[in-house]
């Protein structure tokens, strides 16, 4: 029987200082000190010392570390099995244990119990159940039995304080552990079996088959106010009828915990960045519309206009074209079908302002846009909007362009009403200039580039939109 | 139990280390320990009595003894170790999934990254790009807009990369699966927003006093409460001065292109490191959503594993991640500490950047988004002949107030422009106070609720400075 897993002098308990380097924090006949033991050998005929983290959260376990001679971590109040996740996925090879008390595991951390257990990942869970708060001197817990008299319950539990949690049962129940066991310690035979169902679970770890939930009855004859033997008594005769003992769930899982080694590889991150490099135009970039050395453009409709494809398409094709651009969406509350603004910033040399307040163009997809933004759009500007679905001119003063054409009907006749914002852009390019036709096509053909099917229809759509344009009003 | 060899070791105890609980008596079958009488002069306890005639080495006693170093076998009677010797763990389990390292201190890798054109992303997915090639394989979050696309986009990529995305049931638990990645000794990051970030406090006075690396992205919305989701500043307050209970401080970084989104979360995984402390990069709505050019680095970085780690192997098997010191000499110590490091990185780590600021004199101070819609303003208060510049921090904590100083003798007015009702400005005049400096007159251009200042706005205030002055 190997009791090494402990250190042999406890340093960590006020500096090892005389009988305390040798003696724990716990009161005479606590629970944990049992548990600890049985853990310790546990650790030590596995052969995971060297692989072992222990978890010790707020509550009397807290100073777990004080003597495991494991790495260990000591959590917030409730977050032990967070903390546990988060070195399990560090390290898959290590053997990741979260030593939680009733008021850690059942109160405050519930809600991290129950999810980390749903993932189900190869961890190991102690939960030792004594049915009082210890750390913070003898108050309810959420599985202190009805009319149990504590510090907050002082004429006993009521229902209003909520009933026993019968955590082993509730963990049982979820998908996610392999292995849920209740054992207990007030005899030889109790702990044998306790001893061993920290055995499986650990072992169900080191193989790599699962989550692990065990439940310890335990004893804490400080704040039951009783002596050790009678809280033992106590555990066997008023606990156990309702945290019956048992296993609550065995299931036979095959080793199944293989996680990938992380990979670092430059190709392999670049080609997932979520962006295709862009080719940027090394010449330097002179300015398409004369007089303007940063131009503003606000695209504006509703969900599904595709105001922010457009804008983007724009911006990747200024910054292709060796400009610098800039995109700032702005979306109403809905998923779906709600306001959708972009405002595009277009520059010669660096954008300062992205914010388009007042956009040099305004091309809205719908009456509410065009109503909101024409007010908007500075002396010498130009407005572009739908005539499909705007059947009246904006009423701005005469020294606004304002340019009405069918984007909407045009897309219908090639069949496709959702390019309607790809016709917008030809016309756009047609009425301004802005940007050659071709960089727009190149970069619509390079964010086509998965969906090569789309591609023609795109490039009929722009044409359409710049024709439309073209036959209307000369070109400035 | 009888047929038990007579040559079985029997328990031994030193008194001193029993408490006197007595469970053993109950767990022996043959009756061998008595309670004691006497009191322990050394404990004031009351230690039981062992008389081993009748014992048969069963060893019940000691799986009841709660002390570690109470009842034990007999270490001088041997015999025990050949009986109870193991299989090989190998043999039994298979190999280890991760090989255990034999150094404590694995230096990082620098990987050459190939000559690349610049993508287009927007703020929240440079960030993610900027952490994956500061190495950063484990992101733990919870959707919340207008933060999300950044996890989103590390819930595509880190499944191909051997990481891990976590949707954690809530803020307060990813904050805790940094904890555990971070005191492993791996990057970690976050992407949360200004709710969130109030949820993750805790945990990150935690980290912070366990001195547990980690980043935080933090897109700034509208508050207080549920507020909006359009873009605000007033994170900066508990980003600068609240990070949770107790003496906690974090480097503060405000990016304001998703160029900076990219460069300074990767330059936040090295402080993180370094500093062995949470970094917080604090972006706000619109430069989360903000699709701009983003130029990649040369190198992408492989982490190694620090000597502090808590790896669980044997070279960092001593480790520990830990923020509870119950003497309090202790803990006035390791806050002595804290603010050794927290004293260096204000004295190493501020980072400011001047716009036209040769021979300001109207001086605008603005971060984030707001700091873009000054520079215009800043540009076109110059084309109409106002001496005018921007000084834009790029941390906010500590505050760069050693470029600041040297500007003063010249600058005749501040405005500070921000998405906030006064939280740089706060930080701003708390620096000027503790440098102990003259102070120009400040002014300011405040939005909030959604609504970020105007470059009208704040041109508006730079000339009316100029008309106070005439």
């Amino acid at each position: 029987m190997s009791t090494n897993v402990f250190y042999d002098h406890f340093e960590r308990h006020s500096h090892g200082q005389g009988l305390k380097g040798h003696s724990t924090h716990y009161c005479a006949g606590c629970g944990h000190g049992i548990v600890h033991r049985s853990l310790a050998e546990v650790i030590g005929e596995l052969g995971v010392q060297d692989r072992t983290v222990l978890i010790s959260p707020v509550g009397c376990s807290v100073f777990a570390h004080y003597y495991f001679d494991v790495g260990n971590s000591q959590a917030a109040h409730g977050r032990a099995p967070a903390v546990a996740l988060g070195h399990k996925l560090a390290n898959p090879g290590a053997i990741v244990i979260s030593y939680q008390g009733d008021g850690d595991l059942a109160s405050i951390g519930l809600a991290e119990t129950i999810s980390i257990a749903q993932m189900g990942l190869p961890i190991t869970v102690v939960f030792v159940n004594n049915a009082i708060y210890g750390m913070t001197g003898g108050q309810l817990a959420p599985t202190s039995l009805m009319g149990q008299k504590t510090a907050t319950s002082v004429e006993g539990r009521t229902p209003a304080m909520g009933r026993p949690l019968k955590m082993a049962e509730l963990m049982a129940q979820l998908d996610g552990p392999v292995y849920v066991e209740r054992v207990a310690l007030f005899d030889a035979r109790q702990r044998m079996k306790a001893r061993k169902a920290l055995r499986k679970a650990l072992q169900l770890q080191i193989e790599g088959r699962g989550y692990a939930f065990i439940e310890v009855l335990a004893e804490c004859p400080t704040h039951l106010k009783m002596s050790p033997e009678h809280a033992e008594a106590w555990v066997r005769e008023e606990m156990v009828p309702v945290f019956p003992l048992g296993t609550k769930k065995d299931l036979t899982v095959e080793p199944w915990f293989h996680p990938a080694a992380p990979s670092f590889e430059p190709e392999k991150i670049l080609g997932l960045s979520g962006a295709e490099p862009v080719e940027v135009n090394k010449e330097p970039p002179i300015p398409h519309i004369p007089g303007l050395e940063d131009i503003c453009l606000k695209l504006a409709g509703a969900g599904g206009d595709g105001a922010q494809t457009a804008a983007l398409l724009l911006a990747r094709a200024a910054i292709a074209e060796g400009y610098d651009a800039t995109h700032i969406p702005s979306y109403g509350p809905e998923s779906r079908g709600g306001t959708s603004y972009a405002d595009v910033h277009i520059a010669a040399g660096e954008v300062l302002n992205p914010a388009a307040a007042e956009p040099d163009i305004l091309v809205a997809f719908n009456a509410p846009s065009l109503a909101k933004f024409a007010g908007s759009v500075p002396p010498g500007g130009l407005i572009l909007y739908d005539s499909t679905v705007i059947t009246t001119p904006p009423e701005v003063p005469s020294d606004r362009r304002v340019l009405g054409v069918p984007f909407t009907q045009l897309a219908r006749e090639i069949s496709r009403p959702m390019v309607k914002n790809v016709v917008a852009l030809g016309a756009l390019q047609a009425a301004t200039g802005l940007l050659p036709p071709e960089r727009i096509l190149s970069t619509l053909r390079q964010l086509l580039k998965d969906k090569p099917s789309m591609l023609p229809v795109n490039e009929t759509a722009f044409l359409a939109g710049q024709r439309a344009v073209e036959s209307m009003v000369a070109v400035p | 139990m009888s047929n038990l060899p007579p040559s079985r070791p029997k328990p031994f105890l030193e008194p001193a280390y029993c408490k006197g609980c007595l469970r053993c008596i109950e767990a022996c079958p043959r009756e061998c320990i008595t309670p004691g009488t006497e009191i322990n002069p050394v404990t004031g306890l009351v230690p039981v009595i062992l008389h081993l005639e009748n014992c048969n080495g069963c060893t019940l006693c000691v799986q009841a003894c709660p002390e570690p170093f109470g009842l034990r076998i007999d270490p001088t009677h041997g015999g025990l170790e050949g009986e109870f010797r193991l299989e090989d763990p190998e043999k039994l389990f298979g190999k280890k999934i991760v090989e255990v390292l034999t150094t404590g201190d694995l230096p990082d890798t620098q990987i050459p990254l190939p000559d690349c054109e610049p993508l287009v992303l927007k703020g929240t997915y440079a960030s993610a790009v900027g952490a994956l090639l500061a190495g950063c394989r484990h992101v733990y979050g919870y959707p919340i807009t207008p933060s999300t696309e950044g996890a989103e986009l590390m819930a595509k990529m880190l499944p191909k990369l051997g990481g891990s995305w976590i949707q954690a049931v809530s803020e307060v638990a990813a904050v805790n699966m940094m904890y555990g990645t971070g005191g492993a000794g791996l990057p970690v990051m976050t992407f949360t927003s200004s709710p969130g970030f109030s949820l993750m406090l805790e945990g990150i006075s935690y980290m912070i006093g366990a001195e547990v690396p980690g980043v935080f992205v933090n897109i700034m919305r509208g508050g207080p409460g549920l507020g909006n989701i359009a873009p605000e500043q007033t994170d900066i307050k508990l980003a600068c001065r609240g990070l949770g209970h107790g003496n906690t401080h974090a480097l503060v970084f405000a990016p304001s292109t998703p160029q900076e989104m990219l460069d300074l979360t990767i330059d936040a995984f090295a402080l993180s490191f370094r500093y062995r402390n949470p970094v917080v990069v604090l972006g706000d709505g619109y430069l989360g959503q903000m699709t701009g050019v983003v130029k990649l680095p040369s190198h992408l970085l492989k982490p190694g594993l620090p000597a502090w780690a808590v790896w669980g192997d044997r070279a960092h098997r001593h480790n520990l991640v830990n923020s509870i010191h119950l003497s309090e000499p202790d803990l006035e110590a390791h806050n002595e500490n804290l603010n050794a490091k927290y004293a260096a990185m204000g004295a190493c780590q501020q980072r400011s950047d001047l716009y036209r600021c040769e021979d300001a004199e109207v001086l605008v101070v603005a971060c984030n988004t707001p700091a873009r819609m000054a520079k215009g303003a800043v540009e076109v208060a110059r084309s109409r002949g106002i001496k005018a510049g921007l000084f834009r921090p790029i941390t906010l904590w500590p505050f760069p107030i050693g470029a600041l100083k040297e500007l003063l003798p010249q600058v005749t007015q501040i405005v500070v422009v921000e998405a906030s009702p006064g939280q740089l400005e706060d930080e701003l005049r708390l620096a000027l106070s503790h440098a102990d400096v003259a102070t120009p007159p400040i002014t300011h251009v405040r939005r909030f609720g959604g609504i970020l200042p105007q470059q009208s706005e704040i041109l508006a205030r730079i000339e009316e400075t100029q008309g106070a002055l005439v």
